[in-house]
């Protein structure tokens, strides 16, 4: 019995020997996904021009059929780390020391050029309210944008008031709506939880429709406080004020043994449409 | 009379707690089929089962399952290609060849497999199988044989305690007779004993299929999930039932229903094989 535990651990010694080859460019690049409906796939489709949208309202997702769909941040995560001529992309809030994040047009993946604007595959988390505010909002985007707040935000996302006071509201009571963006959703929801704990008066609900909405429905009034996951068009920020709570970053990542350490954003559209089959035709 | 109102009173508490597992059975049923219909009715019947296409979130969305049909009996059909002849000679093995201390070994080693959570499965497929896989024969190393050599793994217990069982209730005269012929052991249980539990094997086999078809988690973790028809053995593919598991979780309206529709297919492909169980299980018993 010991004989044949040891023969396969020799095997497998051998076939891990085997990877230690070098890098090869001819490789097809193993392209990555997440599934269909998830807010980071909708973040990335956005930013690299992946969604195709007619004038007739018509949308296609433009990834390429051939890419794994992986339903989670950690089995893309894995699956890269593992996999030398792959290449997928997660929020930054996930990064970990185990993949290499890649330098998009020259810029890196990293909070501070986020925040700073540099790395553009980035989005904005804004909550946008209509003219005249009721105290209640007020306080909660207060709230929201306090110490307790954006350390909330920062858990996953990046926050734009680190060194922000402690939140400090005289807790006014009444009923708030809260609705849009299905991306900002489970961010409010955690935001809304600590809220009615910090607020006992406060009875806040949340639901989930999409940033169009969470404009046009706080235009209507139906909504105190809208969610956007976009940066807000000029008709819309004239009727609306609006405030950024988080950044959500998106960061490419491949396996540390892959040399490839920068992309340009149109290699990327080319490797994620299927046009770019091999490592060779984005390294130059 | 007191104690005919107790026996009939314990006999109908019985009877309500026997009947759970029907009404169980039938509510979901009436919740599939409540909810998969009418998606299927919108989307249309041919275009839902035999479109080739799968984009649910493009407007206007497509719906089209045949990918995930093949994908699923690809699979499967992978699963039972390593599976069986595994199965089958291990419970032959066992029920006739293996000394009892050995058996006490084996025995148990099959029950933990049996026991052993599908995420664990999961976990070493994705750990161990993927990057063998991967460099062995090349691709991304998810792929339709990935997830046919775990879910062969997965079946084996089911294959090798219906066999074994099947085995074991052949009359020990069939064997007798053999030997009293001139056959070696070896013949006499290859040519007497094993054909006289085909049936036997065959269900469990069959019961094998349905647990193939109905994984879920470690398949996921190991099939590279493209909603598009199977292209080759060593490329990916996405089954029925992660289909509907990874994108439940966001779905909405005509979206979600289409998904619970792709469970009322499952739902079909299960009912077909249960049938085709108690069809060979009748034959065996004649």
């Amino acid at each position: 019995m010991r004989r044949v535990f040891a023969f396969c651990f020799i095997l497998l010694l051998v076939l891990s020997g085997c990877s230690g080859r070098g890098f090869d460019v001819s490789r097809e690049i193993d392209v990555i996904t997440r599934e269909e409906g998830s807010g980071t796939r909708g973040a990335f489709v956005e930013l690299f021009g992946l969604l195709q949208k007619g004038e007739d309202g018509t949308r296609t997702d433009l990834v390429t059929k051939e890419a794994g769909v992986e339903n989670n941040t950690n089995t893309i995560l894995t699956t890269v780390r593992g996999d030398e001529s792959a290449i997928g992309y997660i929020s930054m809030g996930a990064l970990d020391g185990k993949v290499k994040a890649l330098a998009i047009d020259g810029v890196a993946a990293t909070t501070e050029n986020v925040v700073s604007g540099d790395y553009t595959v980035s989005r904005p988390f804004i909550v946008v309210t209509a003219a005249n505010p009721s105290a209640l909002a007020e306080d909660f985007i207060a709230f929201i944008l306090s110490r307790d707040g954006q350390a909330i935000a920062a858990k996953s996302y990046i926050a734009v008031a680190p060194q922000a006071p402690p939140y400090s509201g005289d807790a006014p009571a009444g009923k708030l709506v809260v609705g849009g963006s299905s991306s900002v959703s489970p961010l409010m929801e955690k935001l809304i939880e600590a809220y009615e704990a910090a607020n006992p008066n406060a009875n806040v609900q949340l639901q989930t429709t999409d940033s169009t909405m969470g404009v046009s429905k706080t235009i209507e009034g139906a909504y105190d406080v809208g969610m956007v996951s976009r940066d807000l068009k000029l008709t819309e920020s004239g009727v609306l004020t609006d405030t950024v709570i988080a950044l959500d970053g998106i960061a490419l990542i491949v396996s540390p043994e892959n040399p490839v350490s920068e992309l340009t954003r149109e290699d990327i559209r080319r490797i994620y449409t299927g046009e770019a089959a091999t490592w060779a035709e984005v390294t130059r | 009379m007191k104690t005919a109102t107790r026996e009939k009173l314990v006999s109908a508490v019985f009877l309500a707690v026997a009947l759970t597992s029907v009404a169980a059975v039938a509510l979901i049923c009436v919740f599939l089929f409540a909810s998969g219909i009418p998606a299927v009715g919108e989307i249309g019947v041919f275009r839902f089962l035999l479109g080739r296409e799968w984009s649910p979130t493009d407007v206007p969305p497509v719906f089209g399952i045949l990918p995930m049909i093949l994908g699923s009996l690809y699979v499967t059909a992978g699963a039972i290609l390593f599976g069986v002849p595994v199965g089958v000679l291990t419970s032959v093995f066992m029920a006739r060849m293996c000394r009892p201390r050995l058996y006490r070994v084996i025995k148990p080693a099959l029950d933990l497999l049996a026991g052993i959570p599908s995420i664990v499965y999961g976990f070493f497929g994705l750990m161990v199988l993927v990057p063998l896989t991967r460099e062995i024969f090349g691709g991304t190393g998810k792929s339709i044989f990935t997830a046919s050599l775990l879910l062969g793994i997965m079946i084996l217990p089911t294959i090798i305690g219906v066999s074994e069982s099947a085995l074991r209730s052949v009359p020990q005269s069939y064997y007798e007779g053999a030997l009293a012929l001139g056959a070696s052991h070896t013949r006499a249980v290859y040519f007497t004993v094993l054909p006289a539990a085909k049936s036997g094997i065959f269900a469990g086999v069959i019961l094998g299929i349905g647990r193939a078809i109905g994984e879920t988690m470690a398949v996921i973790m190991v099939a590279g999930n493209q909603a598009r028809a199977p292209t080759g053995v060593f490329k990916g593919v996405r089954t029925l039932t992660a289909n509907i598991v990874m994108e439940m979780g966001y779905s909405e309206g005509l979206h979600r229903e289409a998904l619970i529709a792709t469970g009322v297919v499952l739902f079909v492909f299960i009912l077909i094989i249960n049938v085709s169980f108690s069809l060979v299980k009748r034959r065996s018993k004649q």
